[in-house]
């Protein structure tokens, strides 16, 4: 039984890996079909010589092991021949058919890959390869992935319980990732060359950001997006720089960590690497170039800057001002109720924010600047701007709050009547916000559900049974503790007498008790404050007879200086540190004072570590 | 064992025509680019500035300002009521 294409195909391993031919071997180790009429022969040869489960599998290994190049004192690579005889073996018996089962075996195969990886002579030989069977799992698992129904089937066909499908079903690309993640961690901390932020990418440090950025997509395809934490420490622990990386990697790399920043709440340094990426992309790439907008201008939008038509009128950005200028319209328009139904759960525009994951970001963080907008035209048509003459000694620019009620009112108003003609207030006519100035309880701005477990609370005094029942422990219990500490029987099914309990109204502390200011007066002075917290707003508010001044508005006038820039105030805030976690940059070049190291003149001194004379 | 090859390179040499624009709608996925690197001409960053005049991507003065505007002009009229029954 000859196996002259198996032969030929083990002598050419031998001598890649004696070159350290990388590149090449992975090209030869291929294992996606459709595959060329030389391998199915060499599959028709494995299978008749080596059959599954036979004793001449022993035989194949051995011819695997003599690929590996035997060095006197120094541990053979042995990792290599099994990855090899794993290899064969996988293209032996693999079904496609079966995609779950080939999912197995090819997650298996990387591992072993992956072992081969870590060597500290040889691993980078299979690093390219690596990187292949990584590529192919990542697209075996994400396309598993969007198919559930599929998963489920051959579950079901293998006898596993639901239970178990539902793990299976979640955990296939995130267990792909941690296979990725592996490699990954060979890579970072490979011992040849220097290491770290004074390295260069060399030895298996080359692979560092390919599988980082394959591992990213895995992560993110799977919502695991806080596993990436730890991925994004070790870059920054011990990765040489980025710039030193090609391009696609660069780009791909700050799409990935300005979305996990994004994520996080982290919006400034999202906004550097998104926009890093941006720059840095290849100008025809314009799918690429268009998801990262779909992160970029969101990130914008939420710290006060918006797209320009300029940015909107480009190829990439096709269908995106559909998208984000009405948000941007909404802002300035200040109708809360109008933005809260735009982004609202069952409005139109949701699903696309929700599917690109930028929904509750959007929502959540654009509202401020909506009740800045809006309390910014209160103040224009309705505040006392001072006195005309700059030199006159009068009160500040103020607005009184009253107003500011007043125009909410107004706005719920115009939300609640259908078809108002005057105005196009987009608005369904019946806006659940428009309606929460009448709330009972809660808020009177925004609409809220009552919460089910206070459902019926106040219905305790002639409680329906159900009730009773259900809380009986509570409501009728066996013995009570009275206001002084004394215990007393109770009969049961008896509800607890409290009507003896001690009224505290009359211990009022608050002074403001006997002038209370509406419901919603003291939401909306919540909101303002909130914003003067955040420097979105300058000033101060005034309690009793409820106000909001604006100081020091000589100079520049009372709009400007009550209602400064939204971006350039974040921005401002923001660039004290324009450190991006996760991004690591080149060293800067601090070098030793003049004349102490010799050749330093005219170059620039960086002291921002030195400390005065004295002081420890 | 080299012409192995051919069956794997095809899907990568069709992927720039992949990224026309009437494919780019909802597509989640950040490809893989089909080239590895790139010289700073080619970039985004380059082209924006070869313009001549430099891409001006962002509004950051975005402020309403415009008593005209129907919202602005009803929310006057509304204040002027707040001011005369007070």
């Amino acid at each position: 039984m000859a196996t002259p294409v198996l032969d030929r195909f083990l002598s050419g391993i031998d001598n890649l890996v004696k070159s350290r031919d990388g590149a090449k071997l992975q090209d030869f180790l291929q294992i996606e079909p459709p595959l060329s009429d030389v391998y199915q022969q060499m599959v028709a040869e494995l299978r008749q010589r080596y059959p599954e489960g036979s004793p001449a599998e022993a035989d194949l290994l051995r011819r695997c092991e003599a690929l590996v190049p035997r060095t006197k004192g120094s541990s053979s690579w042995t990792a290599f021949p099994t990855f090899m005889k794993q290899y064969f073996t996988f293209l032996r018996d693999v079904n496609v058919e079966n995609l779950l089962e080939t999912y197995d075996r090819l997650k298996g195969l990387l591992n072993q890959c992956v072992l081969a990886l870590g060597d500290s002579q040889f691993g980078v030989i299979v690093l390219p390869t690596v990187l292949y069977l990584s590529k192919v799992l990542a697209k075996l698992a994400m396309g598993l992935d969007r198919r559930p129904d599929l998963i489920a089937q051959i579950l079901k066909l293998e006898g596993r319980s639901d239970q178990d499908d539902n793990i299976e079903k979640v955990t296939l690309v995130e267990k792909s990732a941690n296979v990725v993640r592996e490699a990954f961690i060979k890579c970072l901390t490979d011992r040849s060359g220097t290491p770290g932020i004074h390295g260069k990418p060399e030895g298996k440090r080359v692979g560092i950001y390919l599988m980082a950025n394959l591992c990213l997509k895995l992560l993110f395809q799977c919502g695991k997006l806080r596993n990436a934490e730890q991925m994004f420490a070790s870059i920054s622990a011990q990765s040489p720089p980025l710039k030193y990386f090609p391009a696609s990697q660069r780009v791909t790399y700050l799409y990935y960590l300005g979305r996990y920043l994004f994520s996080n709440n982290l919006f400034y340094p999202a906004q550097i690497a998104l926009q890093s990426a941006y720059d840095q992309c290849h100008r025809q790439a314009l799918s690429q170039k268009r998801i990262i907008l779909i992160y970029l201008i969101p990130c914008n939008i939420i710290m006060g800057r918006f797209p320009s038509s300029q940015l909107l009128q480009r190829p990439e950005s096709e269908g995106l001002a559909d998208k984000f200028l009405p948000i941007c319209r909404l802002i300035i328009r200040g109708d809360y109720i109008a933005f809260r139904e735009h982004l609202a759960l069952d409005s139109p525009a949701n699903e696309w924010f929700a599917q690109k994951g930028i929904l509750l970001a959007l929502r959540n963080r654009c509202e401020i600047l909506v009740w800045r907008a809006l309390a910014r035209k209160v103040f224009i048509h309705g505040g006392f701007h001072g006195e005309p003459q700059a030199q006159a000694r009068g009160p500040p620019p103020f607005l009184y709050l009253h107003k500011f009620e007043s125009a909410t009112r107004w706005l719920q108003s115009q939300h609640s009547q259908p078809l108002n003609g005057t105005i196009n207030f987009a608005s369904t006519g019946h806006s659940p916000d428009a309606q929460a100035g009448s709330n009972p309880t809660g808020s009177q701005l925004v609409h809220k559900l009552p919460d089910h477990d206070f459902a019926g609370v106040d219905e305790i005094d002639a409680p329906d049974p159900s009730l009773l029942s259900k809380f009986a422990d509570f409501l009728s219990p066996d013995t009570y503790f009275d206001a002084t500490g004394h215990s007393h029987p109770n009969s049961p099914g008896t509800l607890i007498e409290t009507t003896h309990l001690l009224d505290y109204r009359q211990y009022e502390l608050n002074p403001y008790a006997d002038a209370k200011p509406s419901p919603m007066m003291r939401e909306l002075e919540a909101i303002l404050a909130s914003l003067l917290t955040q420097g979105l707003m300058r000033g101060y508010l005034t309690h009793k007879n409820p106000r909001f001044a604006i100081p020091g508005a000589r100079l520049r006038g009372a709009l400007p200086t009550g209602f400064p820039n939204v971006w350039l105030t974040i921005s401002g805030r923001e660039s004290d540190d324009d450190h991006v976690p996760g991004w690591v940059q080149p060293p800067t070049q601090t070098i030793g004072l003049p004349g102490g190291g010799g050749g330093g003149g005219g170059r620039v001194v960086n002291l921002s570590g030195a400390r005065p004379v004295g002081v420890q | 064992m080299s012409n192995s090859t051919q069956s794997n390179d095809k899907p990568e040499s069709q992927q720039p025509q992949q990224q026309k624009p009437p494919v780019l709608e909802e597509d989640d996925e950040f490809e893989d680019f089909p080239v590895e690197d790139w010289p700073q001409e080619e970039t985004e960053q380059a082209s924006g500035s070869a313009n001549g005049t430099s891409a001006h991507l962002w509004e950051e003065s975005w402020d309403d300002d415009d008593a005209a505007e129907d919202f602005s002009k009803q929310l006057k009229e509304e204040l002027k009521k707040v001011e005369a029954s007070s």
